[in-house]
């Protein structure tokens, strides 16, 4: 019980870092891809939710 | 020292650079809603940026430090209700056309009137919140540096108003990405150093000072205190204005729904973590230290200077990062559900109103700043009000088939008027304060609930209704 808290713990820890560097990656995809300078954006299919290209 | 300000100098470039990437915004659907083009990853950082303020940092590990894992269990109503708006809310709201807000919903489903009530309360409590994180950086600064308390709040009100003014919406998510990028590395980090290299006695006295610290958080706290905590937690912050503009800006309602979700599990970990690091402080900082200060004092006793310098930055950053949602969010909501239902604006003079708007906010937070009781005192404040006027009128007007007007505008003054009521009853009795300001939100509710029947009865009854 004791050892299964401090990995639950440990688990816990190591899902903040995995979900800050998931962040970090698309924050560096935002900030070096230059949008159109229009910035229209590709309309929503309604049924899907998906983006339609 | 040198590499100390060296740490603090690379920071605060790498933050600005950031900033200028995301670049001004040129029309007013760039600086409300990011052009509705804001994808997964970035809606789920900037919401759980947004969340994670000082009372879900330095007070959560406060937290573990006096009363172990009992406030995990308590922030778990708020994972809980994050869940739950993901999916049942946020895919609704962002299917609404032509919404740029939280009123601009309520107007859709009621009228233009309820659309200004729900703006004007949007507006107030956005500059409410503010007001609090302004006195929160001032508190860290002035820990930090010993600057004084009110300069301090004017430094780093004045930079985040810089750069959302500017930037709108995309700065504000982008430098919260990086600001979010940056603790959600740090304090997990921390807490594995901590529990490898700090513990004298090793995972079982881990255990051991969490199960005495939650027995004796337990023994302190009411089942009453208990309850109106969940209930705070559950439903104090739920959908406050950054969140709903998230919600709408978000690329797809399906990116609107997951990243609410995700955002919810994310407050599971997170949560544990900073009780953990409580649990933890019990063994290496002195039983005394205030709540406040246990998460400086631990971090100062485990790490190198350089360490304990970007850590320091990481928790102006924390108060930042909440701080330019609630001025952007604050500023988009005054043009568009208070100005534009009276003034015919273009795109130019909207974005110019939502500048200025934000340079006002923010002025107003700092001046009101130093009136602010405590942290979680001004943000218990702050949720109550907004519960108790704005969700039944929401939520139901989301879920019902024909929403009647008169009976969401009964709903709103009524939440408003009996939380208000009830806050300033409290401060006459100044020592009861912190032991019941969790349990008025129940009241509040329960009044905006009453009165959102009794006005749907009414119009019914109308001619017309």
């Amino acid at each position: 019980m004791d050892a299964a808290i401090l990995i639950l713990v440990v688990i816990a820890s190591l899902l903040t870092v995995a979900s800050g560097i998931w962040v970090a990656t698309a924050l560096v995809s935002a900030i070096s891809t230059h949008q159109s300078k229009t910035g229209e954006q590709p309309p929503e299919n309604k049924e899907t939710g998906s983006v339609m290209r | 020292m040198a590499s100390s300000v060296f740490v603090v100098v690379a920071y605060a470039i790498v933050l600005t650079f950031v900033a200028v990437r995301a670049r001004a915004a040129r029309e007013f659907v760039d600086f409300s809603l990011a052009r509705r083009a804001l994808p997964l990853a970035l809606v789920f950082g900037s919401l759980c940026a947004t969340y994670v303020g000082p009372g879900f940092s330095i007070g959560f590990v406060g937290k573990g430090f006096k009363s172990g894992f009992l406030f995990w269990g308590i922030g778990l109503a708020y994972s809980l209700q994050n869940i739950l708006v993901g999916l049942l809310i946020a895919p609704r709201l962002r299917n609404l056309k032509d919404c740029c807000t939280l009123g601009d919903a309520i107007g859709q489903m009621y009228d233009r009137k309820c659309q200004i009530l729900a703006g004007i309360i949007s507006v107030s409590i956005c500059t409410f919140l503010a007001a609090v994180m302004a006195h929160a950086s001032g508190v860290v600064l002035n820990d930090i540096f010993g600057l004084d308390r009110f300069w301090s709040a004017v430094i780093v009100v004045g930079l985040t108003a810089l750069y959302t003014t500017f930037g709108g919406l995309r700065a504000s998510v982008i430098t919260d990405a990086f600001q979010f990028t940056a603790f959600a590395l740090l304090l997990p980090v921390t807490l594995l150093l901590a529990l490898s290299f700090h513990l004298d006695g090793g995972g079982a006295h881990f255990i051991s000072e969490a199960s005495a610290a939650t027995t004796q958080g337990f023994n302190s706290t009411s089942t009453v205190k208990i309850v109106g905590l969940l209930a705070a937690f559950f439903l104090g912050e739920t959908l406050i204005p950054p969140y709903a503009n998230r919600a709408l800006a978000s690329r797809t309602t399906g990116v609107s729904r997951n990243s609410f979700i995700l955002a919810g599990a994310f407050s599971i970990v997170w949560f544990m973590v900073m009780i953990s690091l409580g649990v933890v402080a019990r063994n290496i900082v002195p039983k005394t230290t205030e709540e406040d200060k246990v998460l400086l004092k631990l971090v100062e006793s485990i790490m190198p200077s350089e360490g304990y310098m970007l850590l320091l930055v990481v928790l102006v950053s924390i108060v930042m990062s909440s701080l330019d949602s609630l001025l952007n969010a604050g500023a988009v909501a005054l043009t568009e559900d208070v100005v534009k239902p009276f003034v015919k604006l273009g795109n130019g003079g909207a974005l110019n109103v939502g500048r200025w708007a934000t340079i006002a906010i923010a002025a107003v937070a700092v001046a009101c700043s130093p009136a602010v009781p405590s942290i979680i005192s001004g943000l218990l404040i702050c949720y109550t009000i907004w519960a108790s006027a704005i969700l039944p009128a929401l939520i139901i007007g989301l879920w019902s088939k024909h929403p009647r007007p008169l009976a969401g505008t009964l709903s709103m003054i009524a939440g408003t008027l009996v939380a208000v009521v009830a806050i300033i009853c409290l401060f006459f009795f100044p020592s009861v304060i912190e032991d019941r300001i969790e349990v008025i939100i129940i009241p509040g509710l329960g009044a905006a609930v009453l009165a959102y029947a009794l006005g749907y009865r009414l119009q019914r009854t109308k001619p017309g209704g």
